[in-house]
Order: structure tokens, then sequence, then C-alpha cells
């Protein structure tokens, strides 16, 4: 129930990161998206507002190039140039022209009277006058007064609006634009504006005091308008690197414990061989104590005055019973260490797997020593019969010890290569370094218990893997090769 | 040699060749040796008020000999412990002393040295007994004194003359002189010097 609880808290922990990374990078995507949204719009509705100024503006001056001109004193076609205005402009519907002391030529009453004081106003300002403004429909009069003749303009707005220069497709694009003025609106683009969402506006004046409208844009962001997929692409991404970074942590937790346990199993073995050597120390303890106080007590009655033979006779020969136990320790403890245990529990194990996994486990420890072992293996699988434990320990133990030896040569040039070989009857692995090599006189005492070539060594490695291996029905034999180095070769009966 | 007041060496060990031999070996300096397979079996009946030591193995099935030694020095028995051990580590010697043991020897064991860690036992547990004899009789013949005996042994301790204590216990000097003849009786003391030695702890931790 425990670890299942772990487990589920431990896989907790990841989800609620893969959501809180998911939801960062999400908000992160919809504000990016939101504001490029924004900066699109108002840049549109810039400009917008200065095409839609630039035609007012224009329309003024149509106005003033009119006054300037006044009509020519000869009749003909340039007589009254401004009725031909229409087809360079088509927005301006029509051209009206006041001469002095004549009402404005216009037949509705309410449009002549506004004409007259929008005429007043102009005067007055000095500029061009709105006169007559239906801005819901769309048309509108403008008035500028001047001597002799004064002039007035009807403008329609649909035909005015820039659609060549336009910044956004008319129907299509969602912002929606309008002009309006003490509550007239006249809609230049319609534009998509739906519930919920965010919502960015623009208002403006147009450039010119003539026109007094404002140019008012609005859009309306919706929900469904959000960067969704790299939304999803972001959370999708988040939970590829999250999963791949968990595997890591467990690849690297799993090969921490296989190194555990690996050490382990070595710490155990030499704690049993310790036990054995305080064991047998006791034993051997006994009969010698028992021997050396038997003689000692011995001398002493012999010196005696008279001397105490019989005693003495009789302490002689419990030393020499007591030399005889001892020796039957020393048979007792030999058999004990032949391990007759590991013969019974070999299966057919692959070479190559075992130096795979033994590497694997020693990856750091080579890395930290910059070496890049070698691995030659045949390309059929070499299958010998070994205890798969005791086989790791072996190579691990020979790889170790290769390392330890290559300490001693520079960096670039360490050289370790495991090779696989095979013949009739046995699978062999090879374990050759070019570090200083053994010095000849250790060579035949390699493998003796606590021997050692390293200060501080406990010389029990080599020793271990040698019993390991002839336990195993197998051998273990160290050369030296040329230039310098050692190779080990460990031979192993191949699974029939 | 009376054989009741000649030193006994304990000498207990679970392995009965080394017991055998070193029994053998002790008593060839004349040593009388008791020896015990069983901690426990020693622990229950060995004799307490007796003269002499006690060689214990450290290693022994069922109890420890560090075990048996604290129990020992928990008891109170004043017989000197001598450790013997297959393997001494410097932490089990370490402890060996510190638990109260008299020496610390390794098997297998040198007769010399053996021999000369006995006798060195014995006599500093002969010594010891003498000691405690003097201090108990020493404690009898102080529980024998009158209250105003014991002020009287206090002031003379402290090195006053009889007419400062008469002084200062506001009586005239001859009384003090019999008190200090009753005491001097009392205590078989024979001069100052002995009376100062053998009380001067006692009178002063009385009140």
């Amino acid at each position: 129930m425990r670890p299942m609880w772990k487990t589920l808290r431990h896989q907790g922990a990841w989800l609620v990161a893969w959501a809180v990374l998911a939801a960062l990078g999400g908000v992160a995507l919809a504000r990016q998206e939101l504001a490029r949204q924004r900066e699109a719009f108002e840049t549109d509705a810039r400009i917008a507002h200065r095409l839609l100024s630039q035609r007012a503006v224009q329309q003024d001056a149509v106005l003033a190039t009119l006054a300037l001109l006044q009509p020519a004193g000869t009749a003909g076609p340039t007589a009254q140039p401004e009725q031909r205005l229409s087809s360079v402009y088509p927005q301006i519907l029509e051209v009206q022209r006041r001469g002095p002391g004549e009402a404005w030529p216009v037949d509705i009453p309410a449009a002549q009277a506004a004409l007259a004081d929008a005429e007043a106003v102009s005067r007055q300002a000095r500029r061009v006058a709105l006169a007559v403004s239906h801005l819901a429909t769309g048309r509108y009069r403008l008035v500028l007064a001047a001597e002799p003749h004064s002039y007035a303009l009807q403008i329609d707005v649909a035909t005015m609006l820039p659609w060549n220069e336009w910044p956004m497709p008319r129907d299509t694009s969602p912002v929606r634009l309008t002009l309006e003025q003490d509550g007239q609106v006249f809609v230049v683009q319609p534009g998509r504006i739906q519930e919920g969402g965010w919502r960015f506006e623009f208002h403006k004046h147009l450039a010119t005091d003539s026109q007094p409208f404002d140019v008012f844009a609005l859009r309306q962001v919706g929900w469904g308008e959000l960067p969704w997929a790299w939304m999803l692409a972001w959370a999708l991404g988040m939970a590829v690197l999250l999963a791949a970074l968990q595997t890591a942590l467990t690849q690297r937790a799993a090969r921490r414990r296989a190194e555990e346990l690996l050490r382990l199993g070595q710490v155990a073995r030499l704690n049993t061989l310790g036990e054995l050597a305080a064991g047998m120390a006791h034993e051997l303890n006994q009969p010698l104590t028992a021997v050396l106080a038997n003689t000692q007590a011995a001398r002493r009655l012999l010196d005696e005055d008279p001397p105490e033979l019989d005693t003495a006779r009789h302490a002689m020969a419990q030393a020499a019973e007591q030399a005889r136990r001892a020796s039957t320790v020393v048979g007792r403890l030999r058999r004990a260490v032949e391990r007759p245990d590991l013969a019974g529990k070999l299966s057919p194990v692959k070479l190559q797997d075992a130096v795979r996994e033994a590497l694997y486990l020693l990856e750091p420890e080579n890395t930290r020593r910059s070496v890049a072992p070698t691995v030659q293996a045949p390309a059929q699988d070499v299958v010998v019969l070994a205890d798969r434990v005791a086989l790791e320990q072996i190579v691990h133990n020979l790889v170790m010890n290769a390392l330890q030896a290559l300490e001693q040569v520079p960096a670039g040039q360490r050289r370790l290569t495991l090779t696989i070989a095979t013949d009739a009857r046995l699978g062999t692995l090879a374990v050759q370094d070019n570090g200083p090599g053994i010095p000849p006189d250790a060579l035949p005492r390699i493998f003796e218990p606590f021997f050692s070539t390293r200060p501080g060594g406990l010389g029990l490695g080599l020793n271990l893997c040698e019993s390991l291996a002839s336990n195993m029905g197998g051998s273990l034999v160290a050369s030296n090769v040329t230039p310098h180095g050692a190779a080990l070769r460990l031979s192993l009966p191949l699974s029939a | 040699m009376n054989t009741t007041l000649s030193p006994l060496i304990h000498l207990i060990d679970d392995d009965a060749a080394v017991r055998d031999s070193l029994a053998l070996l002790i008593g060839t300096v004349g040593l009388r040796v008791q020896t015990w397979a069983d901690p426990q079996a020693f622990l229950a009946q060995f004799d307490r008020q007796g003269i002499g030591a006690i060689v214990l193995d450290v290693r022994m099935p069922g109890i420890s000999g560090l075990a048996v030694l604290d129990t020992l020095v928990a008891q109170g028995v004043d017989q000197p412990v001598i450790m013997l051990t297959g393997h001494g580590t410097v932490e089990m010697c370490r402890r060996a002393f510190k638990a109260g043991a008299a020496e610390f020897l390794e098997k297998p064991v040198d007769d010399e040295a053996l021999i000369e860690a006995l006798q060195n036992a014995v006599r500093q547990h002969v010594r010891s007994r003498e000691r405690h004899q003097a201090d108990r009789q020493a404690r009898e013949r102080y529980a024998q004194l009158s209250e105003r005996e014991r002020e009287v042994l206090g002031l003379i301790v402290s090195g006053l003359t009889n007419k400062e204590i008469g002084r200062a216990l506001a009586v005239s000097p001859r009384t003090v002189e019999t008190h200090r003849a009753n005491l001097f009786a009392k205590l078989e003391a024979e001069s100052l010097a002995q009376l100062i030695r053998s009380y001067a702890t006692l009178a002063d931790a009385a009140p």
C-alpha cells in the first residue's frame, strides 16, 4: 500500500509540475498573441484614421481652390470647372456656388438656411465649416465663405473611403470601424464583434476642424482566437520533456542502486572473509594457547629439583594433542573456503551481457578517469556457464583494477580493451590496459590473498576474482603485454 | 603454608585444554588455581572473601568476558581481574581497562607475562585488603567515641593545644585532658602522629 501511495504522490508531483509549466507557457503564449493582435489593431486603426483624415483635408483643399479661382469671366468649358469635379473626386456629389446677393441654389429650404448659417460661421472663422450633416446616411455638406462667390460641397461618405489603400480586408476584417458625430454613426466596416474575450478600442478625431467626426475602431478578440494549437504543442512538448527527465532520473537512480548492490555484495564477501579470519584466529588461538602453556609448564616442571617428570610428561602429551587440534582447524578452514555453494547456481550467461552490464555500472568511473573502454566481441553470443552475479563481480573488479592502473598514464593515452573470444570449449574475456603492468616479481603472487602491489590495497580483489572463477570451473590468468600494460584473461566453460 | 590463607586464582575459560594447561602453568609457581568452565557458575559460586585474582577469557559462549567483568565490578568484587583474549583490539583493550581490568593479555600468553601479572595482582589485592581492614577497624573504634570526644578529636586533628581546645569548647584544660586520654585509649592510638594518620579523614568527615 505504502509504496503505491508513494508512487502516486511521486507521479502527482510530476503531474503538478507539468500542469504549472503548461499553464505558465499557455498564459505567456496567449499574452503574446493578444499583444500582437493589439499592436496589429492599433496600426490598422491609425492607418485608417490617417487615410480618412487625408480625404477630409482633401475636401477642404478642393473648397479652398474653388474659392481662390472664382468663376472665370468667359463662358465655356472653363467657366464652371467645379461642375466637372465629381468625375475626379467621386465623393463630391454636388458643388454649389452662391454669388453676391444670391441665395444658395438648393431646393430644400432647411438646407438653404443651414448653408447660410454655415457660411456665416465660415466667414467668421475663415475656414471650411460643416453645414448639413446626415452622417448616419453618409451625406454632409461643407461650406467655405469667399468673395465674391462662396462654395459648398455635398460629400458622400461611402465613396470617400479610400478602399484601395485600406489596411484591412473590408468584408472579412474582425475590426469594426465607424465614424461618429453627436450620436450619428456611419459604419465604415462592420467587423465581427462577439461576446466575451478581450476588447481593444481606438478613438481619434479626424485631423481637420471642418469635419468634426470621430474615428472609432473596435476589436473584440474571442477565446477562439487564442493560439490554442501552440499552447497545446507547448503542453505536449513539456509533457515529453518531463517524461524524458523522469525517465533519465529513474534510470540514474536504478544505476545507483545497481552499483550500490554490487558494492554491497563485495563488502558482504569481504565481511564474510573478515569473519572467517576472526573465527580462524580464535579457533587457532585456543590450541596454540594450550600448546604454549603446556610446554612452558613442562619446562618449569623439568627445571624443578627434583624434576616433576610425570606431570611434565603429561603436559607434553597435552601440547602434542593441542597441536593436532590446531591442524584440524586449518584443514576445516580450507574446506570451508572452497565455497561448494557456488557450483550449484551456475546457469548460461551471455558474456557480452555481463560485460555490457559491468561497463554500464562503471560508466561514471570511466568518465571520471577519461577512459573510453573498447569492446571487441564476435558477432555471435558467447554463452558461458556461470553464476551471473559472480561473473559481473569479476568483470567489475577486473575493470576497476585496470582503471586504477591507468591512473598512472596521462589522460589522453589511456587504453582499456575488453576482448571476448571463444574456442570449442571455453569462452574467454581479456581485460587489457596500457598501464605500467604488473612487476615481474609480483606476477606469480598476484592472486595470493592479502598480496597487493597497490599501497593501501587490501589484496583481496584479484584473489576473490580468482577463487570465484575457479569455483565456477573456470580460471583467471594474469600476464603483461608489450610495450607496457597488464592483461587478465578469464576463461569459463561454454554452456552446452 | 596455611592453605586457607594462600591466594587462590580463579581461571574462567570455556576451553578445557586452555583451562588445564594454564592451571598447570600457574600451579608451577605455587599458586592455587580453581578452574571454571561456565562463567555463570563462577559468578554464582566463587568465594568473594578469599585473597587472589581472576583470569577471565574475553570470548566465551553465553556471556562475554567483558560482561562478566562488568558484573564483578558492579557487585563490588575486589579481586583484580586479568583479561585474556584471542585477538585484542585497541578498542576492546580500552573498554576492559575502563571497566576495571587490572591487566589485559593476548593469547597465546607467555608464561612470564602471565605469572608476573598474577603475582602483581595478588600483591595488590593483599595490600588493598589490609588497607580495608585498617579502615574498617578505625571506623569501628571511631564509632565508640562520645559526641564530645569526637569534637575534641576534630580540634586535635586541626592542630589545637589543650588550652585552645578548652577555650573553644568552654571547658577547663583539665577536662580536655580527660577526654584526650579517653579517646587515645578507645582508638588504641600510641602516638599523636598515628592518631592523626588513622583518623584525620574520619574526623574531617564528621559533622
